[in-house]
């Protein structure tokens, strides 16, 4: 499983090229430039089928011309994407009826009602057959919790309204793929939670959905794997797990004993350092096993043992602070 | 498509694009639903009213016209004629109105629709960027069609109120049938109908162009105003065939018994070599446009 | 293809489409080769037209001048840049000059004359009584015998014209004969020649130019754009005033009436060099154009002063044809220097 974990920098990444779970879209050497100006460069992402892939950082990062171009919309100054297996954008229009997306905030008609503009956006639908575009609207509507709204007009909703009727537009159809770009810009905790569960939904149903976000408790809650951009690279992605474990390996021991327990481990040569309740131990040069097997052979108390899990901030904050030379796995 | 068959839940499998019928008529809802679009049409029907009107309160014909205006002499012949005043305030509005009511449309298309992000929207469904350009194109199509027909059937209906059924003369001094002359106005309309689908046409290339409305609006405004300009200056009479306004004061043919074909043939000729031009460039813009 | 070469294949292609369909219409149109026709004689040629009787036709006439004369605004005539006509190839005959966005129709049947102007919704009638319709006929028939006809005619022409016909051309998409009466060179006239084209099949002329001295574009040439011969549609030839317009009906004045009193002047010498000479009606001294300007200050706009042994006036020149109006209200005109004009003032 360690193998699809893919940090910029290290050899570990070349292990990636070649994933055990097919994958539903897949960017490689991908880059845009705007003028003079290099939105992205060198992303290769891969999006593995029925993964909810949160794509993290700071605003400016490239995510929302990445996924642009993963949809067709733009024209890559160099390198391939494919969607649901078809190269885009040459032959977007045979992935795109399968996927669902949201890019940029919703994008709306004023003077029409949500179901008009929604039912407007389902003309264009390939999968939606003429008689079922009212009922397909209506799901869609109810789905996202705007059914009460559905007949007034656009101008009035407010802006967790109009992301919500956003997110209906792509969920319109039964989709393989579903793309949100900052689904929960403008949400109030209830409807960013609504999101959530959707989401959830949508995972438990075997869509692959590609979350974009800047807000790393949201991807934390919501995503199977991550991938992080920073000034239009990829600086890591992989499983949310092993990405979260990825930081300085350490394991956190409960003991009532914490002098012995760094005595034991010094004897060891293993570096360890107080906590409240415990000690901290550097896992660089060892293994979990053998730190417990030390400390229970020197007699002190084991409580608990546990990975310390650095925390998706942690990691986020030192991928995009640092240089990227300097980023370590 | 085997990806297809592999999709969970497919309600219609196989197709990769929404029929042409289907988008035909959202956008046609969508132009007929948009509150400017009414008053647009509003105004255009309005105004024949308002010029039949006021032609009976000064109840003269004005200075016998100089050679050069097109609707503006018209008018002063349609006081008492009933065919006169549906073709003449076409003629007149064909001079800024219309063209303008045909840019509003040609800019809301692509540019406004830029504008709102909902080009997005279709782009994803997805709608290939020619059918997009086709669906547009019937839509501005449509539009200055019903623009054109309102104005006409207005000016009918005012001219037959205030001069009757008798009053449908030609400006050879023919009096036509009701029929006969509804098909003078027919092929006014018609005719007009097509030279603003090539002002049409110019905006919605200008419009694959930019993501701002009134960029559109303002250029072809500009552009009448040069093109009206260029064809006064006599010295530039070369470039005068190549001007798409060049022949618009000729619509006043129709009402000549037997209709001189030539200059309206010609104006004809001209509107769908502008057509022609235009829709490919906007094609070639909003194929490679980045959505 | 890759959607950029598609794009620009596109836009080129549809660019070409249209920017050559423009180009085609601004072409004027080019100098058609002149059509190979059976050799035919100056007076076989005068003849076939007199005998030719005028068929049944619907055609575009276009005038078009080059007199250099200063611009007039108000001169309603030279507004006049076509004109559609259609004949019925008998009695009946139907003129629409299209003067901007108003028409003037002149409609002919048989003795009764139509004119209606769409400007001020006017219809005139005018009836020709059958006496002197009968006598044009009668005239007509000093016409009887065309080809001695043409011979007297020519042998006229001939005093002061070289008469040839200068091979064909193409009018109006119609094989034509070229006639040209050229002035003998004791002739002073400002003119070069006249240009006759007749039409090689129906021997209608087709169009009319003329040509002066030190110029190749005709100053002045009225001809057919189109013409198509067959038969029209009777109601072409019928008129009925719309509703609303204001009818007048008039009889031809009598012969001596057309002429107003103290206008009447005569022509002296012969050939190209004829001028008319006479002394305005003081009535028209007087007049004031519609725009409030009266004949002393348009003379001035257009005239340049000159004064000789005939006293002194202006001159208006024109590529054509020469004017004198003296100060004491004498005239001269013809297709002539003004030398000839003045010369003529002073013989009177």
């Amino acid at each position: 499983m360690s193998t699809s974990t893919q940090v910029t920098g290290v050899d570990v990444a070349e292990a990636a090229s070649t994933p055990p779970v097919p994958l539903a879209a897949r960017t490689r050497g991908l880059r845009k430039l705007y003028g003079r100006t290099v939105a992205v460069d060198h992303v290769d992402l891969d999006v593995p089928e029925g993964a909810v892939l949160g794509m993290l950082g700071p605003n400016g990062s490239g995510k929302t011309t990445t996924i642009r171009m993963l949809l067709g919309l733009v024209r890559p100054t160099a390198g391939q994407v494919s969607l649901l297996g078809h190269p885009v954008p040459e032959q977007a229009g045979h992935a795109l009826p399968d996927v669902g997306a949201l890019v940029e905030g919703p994008g709306f008609h004023p003077f029409l009602s949500g179901r008009e503009n929604l039912l407007r956006m389902a003309a264009a639908e390939p999968r939606l057959a003429t008689s079922d575009i009212a009922g397909a609207v209506a799901d869609a509507l109810e789905r996202v919790g705007l059914a009460d709204a559905a007949n007034r007009r656009y101008r009035g909703y407010s802006l967790g309204m109009k992301q919500r009727l956003g997110l209906a537009g792509a969920l319109l159809v039964p989709r393989r793929m579903v793309v949100l770009d900052e689904p929960t810009n403008g949400l109030d905790p209830a409807g960013t939670r609504e999101v959530r569960a959707i989401i959830a939904e949508l995972h438990a149903a075997g869509v692959t959905v590609l979350v974009s976000s800047h807000l790393l408790a949201e991807v934390e809650a919501t995503c199977t794997h991550v991938a992080v951009l920073q000034a239009g690279s990829v600086v890591a992605q992989g499983e949310l797990a092993e990405l979260l474990e990825s930081g300085s390996p350490a394991l956190l021991v409960s003991t009532p004993d914490g002098t012995a327990a760094m005595e034991a481990l010094r004897s060891k040569r293993i570096p360890s350092r107080l906590t409240p309740g415990g000690v901290r131990v550097d896992l660089t040069a060892t293994t979990p096993p053998e730190v417990v097997a030390a400390l229970v052979h020197a007699g002190v108390d084991v409580h608990e043992a546990r990975r310390d899990r650095t925390g998706l901030e942690d990691l986020f904050a030192r991928l995009t602070q640092e240089p990227q030379g300097e980023v370590r796995s | 498509m085997t990806e297809v068959a592999t999709a969970p839940a497919v309600p219609v499998a196989g197709r990769a694009h929404a029929s042409l019928a289907r988008l035909v008529r959202a956008e046609l809802r969508w132009i007929f639903r948009r509150p400017r679009t009414l008053v647009v049409l509003g105004l255009l029907a309005v105004i024949p009213v308002i010029v039949g009107i006021a032609l009976t309160l000064v109840d003269s014909p004005g200075p016998p016209g100089g050679g050069d205006g097109g609707g503006e002499s018209l008018l002063a012949t349609a006081g008492g004629n009933a065919l006169v005043l549906p073709i003449g305030t076409l003629a007149m509005a064909l001079g800024l109105l219309l063209p303008l009511s045909a840019a509003m449309a040609g800019a809301d298309a692509l540019a406004g629709e830029s504008a709102h992000g909902t080009l997005r929207g279709w782009l994803l469904g997805p709608v290939s960027r020619g059918r997009l350009l086709l669906v547009k194109s019937i839509g501005v199509a449509v539009f200055t069609v019903t623009a054109t027909v309102v104005m006409a059937l207005t000016g009918v209906l005012t001219g037959l109120v205030i001069n009757g059924t008798g009053s449908l003369f030609t400006l050879s001094g023919t009096t036509l049938s009701f029929p006969a002359a509804l098909l003078k106005v027919a092929i006014a309309a018609g005719w007009v109908a097509l030279q603003l689908w090539a002002v049409g046409a110019v905006a919605l290339a200008i419009s694959a162009w930019t993501e701002h409305p009134m960029v559109v609006l303002a250029s072809v405004l500009g552009g009448v105003i040069v093109f009206s300009v260029l064809g006064l200056l006599d010295a530039l009479d070369w470039l005068h065939p190549f001007l798409l306004n060049h022949s618009w004061t000729d619509l006043g043919d129709v009402l000549r018994d037997p209709m001189p074909g030539g200059a309206l043939a010609e104006g004809a000729l001209r509107a769908g070599c502008y057509i022609a031009i235009a829709l490919s460039l906007a094609y070639a813009r909003l194929s490679t446009k980045d959505g | 293809m890759n959607p950029k070469k598609r794009a620009v294949t596109v836009a080129v292609a549809g660019t070409a489409i249209g920017a050559a369909g423009l180009a085609v219409m601004a072409m004027p149109a080019g100098a058609e080769e002149a059509p190979e026709l059976p050799p035919v004689s100056a007076q076989e040629l005068v003849s076939s037209v007199l005998r030719a009787d005028i068929p049944a036709l619907a055609g575009n006439v276009r005038i078009e001048n080059d007199l250099g004369l200063p611009s007039m605004p108000g001169l309603p005539v030279l507004d006049v840049e076509s004109a559609r006509v259609y004949h019925d190839g008998d009695e009946g005959s139907r003129i629409a000059l299209e003067q901007g966005s108003s028409e003037l129709t002149v409609v002919q049947n048989g003795g009764t004359v139509w004119s209606y102007d769409s400007a001020e919704n006017s219809a005139t009638k005018l009836t020709v009584p059958a006496e002197t319709r009968e006598h044009r006929a009668h005239a007509q028939e000093g016409f009887s015998d065309p080809t001695s006809a043409a011979g007297q005619l020519l042998d006229y022409v001939r005093q002061s014209s070289t008469v040839s016909v200068d091979g064909t051309a193409s009018v109006a998409d119609r094989p034509a004969y070229e006639l040209v009466l050229t002035p003998k060179p004791s002739e002073r006239t400002l003119l070069r020649e006249v240009r006759i084209a007749v039409d090689s099949e129906t021997r209608v002329p087709l169009r009319m130019s003329v040509l002066t001295n030190g110029t190749t574009e005709p100053a002045l040439e009225i001809g057919f754009t189109d013409i198509d011969f067959g038969q029209q549609p009777a109601n072409l030839f019928q008129f009925t005033p719309p509703q609303g317009a204001t009818v007048t009906e008039e009889r031809p004045r009598a012969h001596d009436e057309r002429m107003p009193a103290g206008a009447i002047g005569e022509f002296s010498g012969e050939g190209w060099d004829t001028v008319y000479t006479g002394t305005v009606p003081a009535d028209l001294t007087a007049a004031q154009d519609t725009e409030g300007r009266d004949v002393q200050s348009l003379l001035d706009r257009l005239g340049k002063r000159v004064s000789g042994d005939f006293g002194s006036g202006y001159a208006i020149e024109t590529k054509v044809g020469t004017a004198i109006v003296t100060d004491d209200g004498r005239f001269a005109v013809g297709a002539v220097p003004q030398q000839v004009l003045t010369d003529a003032l002073a013989q009177r």
